[in-house]
């Protein structure tokens, strides 16, 4: 008798549980990030603006931007923005908190996968050797442009000045 | 009965979970394209064996005897071996520490090391990062037994938070260490204030490692994600290199003394690169002192003034350096140099990346780095590899790098003079 009433028991269980872990907003996920990737991920889809934005837990300056970021997906609805976490596994969980904390897991994360780092770098740009905050910007009306700083960096404002007007 | 009815209250919350869920992804996140499964959290090192060629980051260091020694990390567990062959095989690796909690520095800059003492005797250091926390703690180890038990890891500080730690030994036996520390950091956010980047510090020991004194933040601002580098000078005191902050968020280099006293930086800025930047370029300076006093640096920029991996020399401890010179063939994306300089020459290698093959270029400089032989390439590979690191024993200069696909390597400079 104890083990028929213990299956459902633990089934419902389970069940509440998976019904908690997704009604508070799907776990983050880290889709693996190796080299060849760079190209599918820089595609455009229907030709809306792409940024693709590398950081880290060891380089402050990524991690006091990431609440902008939120902000920024939001006020941009009209981009694909993809985050590129380059640590190594052993510093995924942080990252994930840390995407967490700023209010990002609901966006689009992939995880360097491949310790060929120089091979990831050269294939988002030739002259990147590492160096984060590091954002890739891509959109059908202007040309490709690399930037090595935070948000607030004259070149990304340049480019989204160049991207937003286009648009009008 | 009850049981079924809350299986069945749990399925159809699951299902109307899901579908909510569903119409709440967001339409900004370009998820398509690469279709691989998730990542899995921890997943395991391709190597896992407790030997350098599964290391990500490997030290190497000759003691007074020709024994190479090396430290390392595999996972969470500390390990230093020796080599009486020029690293071809290594002796059964002496286990340091296994973390339970947070992960060991052992990452591009970031590495433990290997000091080998006049006494023969050994001193380890490594930085742990704890799982909750980001900023890092120093441990040293001493072993006086030829490496086969250290002592239980004590912390150079117990707050504050450091990283990048670099030392030299004087011939006398006094060690020096410094390390780049976020304690004002701390200060000035608790006080909501802002401050950039890590102070200085330093301190030396005088019994073999086992405590430091004159712990001191001497200088506020070094960039906090690069790595310091140190290198004894000729009057005994030594000498240490690192990427400051100097005003307007501009990342270029500084070099200083150490002053007898150990209060006191006597140095300078090193160029006016101009790299105005709020990022992190993970790549610190390398420093060498020579026979003659001069001092030796290499360095990476992205700045206004000058881009790429360049060199320079200070005949006057750092009160003025040379114009810079480039390293290394741009088109190739050279980065990590290492020096060393030995009684008779100055030596640089450094890593190139022409999009498929990583090689090791090297030069070789007999007049106090005026000039320079022609570049030469000592090793390559395609796979993932460690930076280069130039080590001296008595008799000769090697290239310490471990890859992926070959693993460990020593390799004896043979450099053209011309």
């Amino acid at each position: 008798m104890p083990r028929f009433r213990s299956f459902p028991y633990t089934l419902s269980l389970t069940l509440l549980s998976f019904i908690l872990m997704i009604g508070t907003g799907r776990s983050l996920e880290f889709k693996p990030y190796g080299r060849g990737d760079f190209d599918q991920i820089a595609h455009l889809r229907e030709q809306r603006a792409r940024i693709i934005h590398y950081w880290s837990v060891t380089c402050p300056a990524c991690i006091a931007e990431l609440g902008q970021w939120a902000k920024f997906i939001n006020d941009h609805r009209d981009m694909d923005i993809i985050f590129i976490n380059t640590d190594d596994d052993e510093d995924r969980e942080r990252a994930a908190a840390r995407l967490e904390k700023n209010g990002l897991s609901q966006a689009t994360h992939y995880g360097f996968s491949d310790s060929f780092v120089e091979k990831l770098y050269y294939e988002a740009d030739k002259n990147w050797r590492g160096e984060l905050p590091f954002t890739v910007l891509i959109s059908a009306n202007a040309p490709r442009v690399s930037v090595t700083g935070a948000l607030d960096d004259p070149h990304f404002v340049a480019w989204l000045s160049q991207v937003t007007s286009i648009k009008k | 009965m009850t049981y079924w009815r809350l299986v069945l209250f749990a399925l159809l919350a699951t299902a109307s979970s899901a579908r909510a869920q569903e119409s709440l992804q967001p339409s900004v996140n370009g998820a398509e394209g690469v279709n691989k499964p998730p990542m899995a959290k921890h997943a395991p090192p391709a190597c896992s064996d407790p030997k350098p060629d599964c290391a990500m980051t490997i030290y190497p260091a000759f003691d007074k005897k020709g024994l190479l020694w090396v430290a390392y990390s595999v996972g969470k567990t500390l390990y230093v071996a020796s080599s009486h062959d020029q690293g071809k095989t290594f002796s059964a690796p002496t286990k340091i520490i296994t973390l339970s909690d947070g992960i060991i520095d052992a990452h591009g800059d970031a590495r433990p090391k290997i000091i080998p003492l006049n006494d023969n005797s050994l001193l380890v250091s490594y930085t742990t990062r704890p799982d909750k926390m980001m900023i890092g703690t120093i441990f040293t180890a001493k072993s006086s037994d030829n490496g086969k038990n250290f002592s239980t890891p004590q912390p150079m500080l117990t707050s504050g938070g450091q990283r990048f730690d670099s030392y030299v030994v004087t011939p006398k036996g006094r060690i020096f260490a410094g390390w780049l520390d976020k304690t004002h950091a701390a200060q000035a956010k608790a006080e909501g204030k802002e401050f950039a980047g890590s102070g200085v510090a330093f301190a030396s020991s005088d019994d073999g490692g086992i405590t430091f004194k004159g712990k001191n933040i001497l200088m506020d601002h070094a960039c906090e994600c690069c790595r310091m580098s140190a290198a004894l000078g000729r009057d005994g005191l030594p000498v240490f290199a690192w990427r400051q902050i100097f005003e307007g968020d501009i990342r270029d280099h500084y070099a200083a003394k150490l002053s007898v006293n150990g209060d006191k930086l006597i140095g300078g800025r090193v160029s006016n690169d101009d790299w105005a930047i709020n990022s992190c370029p993970h790549q610190g300076p390398a420093l060498a002192v020579d026979i003659k006093g001069v001092w030796h640096i290499a360095w990476f920029t992205k700045g206004k003034n000058r881009q790429g991996l360049f060199y320079a020399y200070s005949r006057d401890e750092g009160k003025s350096f040379s114009t810079p010179e480039k390293i290394g063939d741009d088109a190739h994306a050279p980065a990590f140099a290492t020096l060393l300089a030995t009684k008779k020459r100055l030596y640089r290698a450094w890593k190139e990346f022409d999009g498929a093959i990583t090689t090791i270029p090297a030069q070789q400089s007999s007049d106090g780095g005026k000039s320079w032989s022609a570049p030469q390439i000592l090793a390559s590979t395609t796979e993932a590899s460690d930076h280069p690191i130039l080590v001296e024993s008595k008799k000769d200069v090697f290239l310490s790098w471990g890859t992926h696909q070959e693993g460990y390597r020593l390799i004896p400079l043979r450099l053209a003079k011309k």
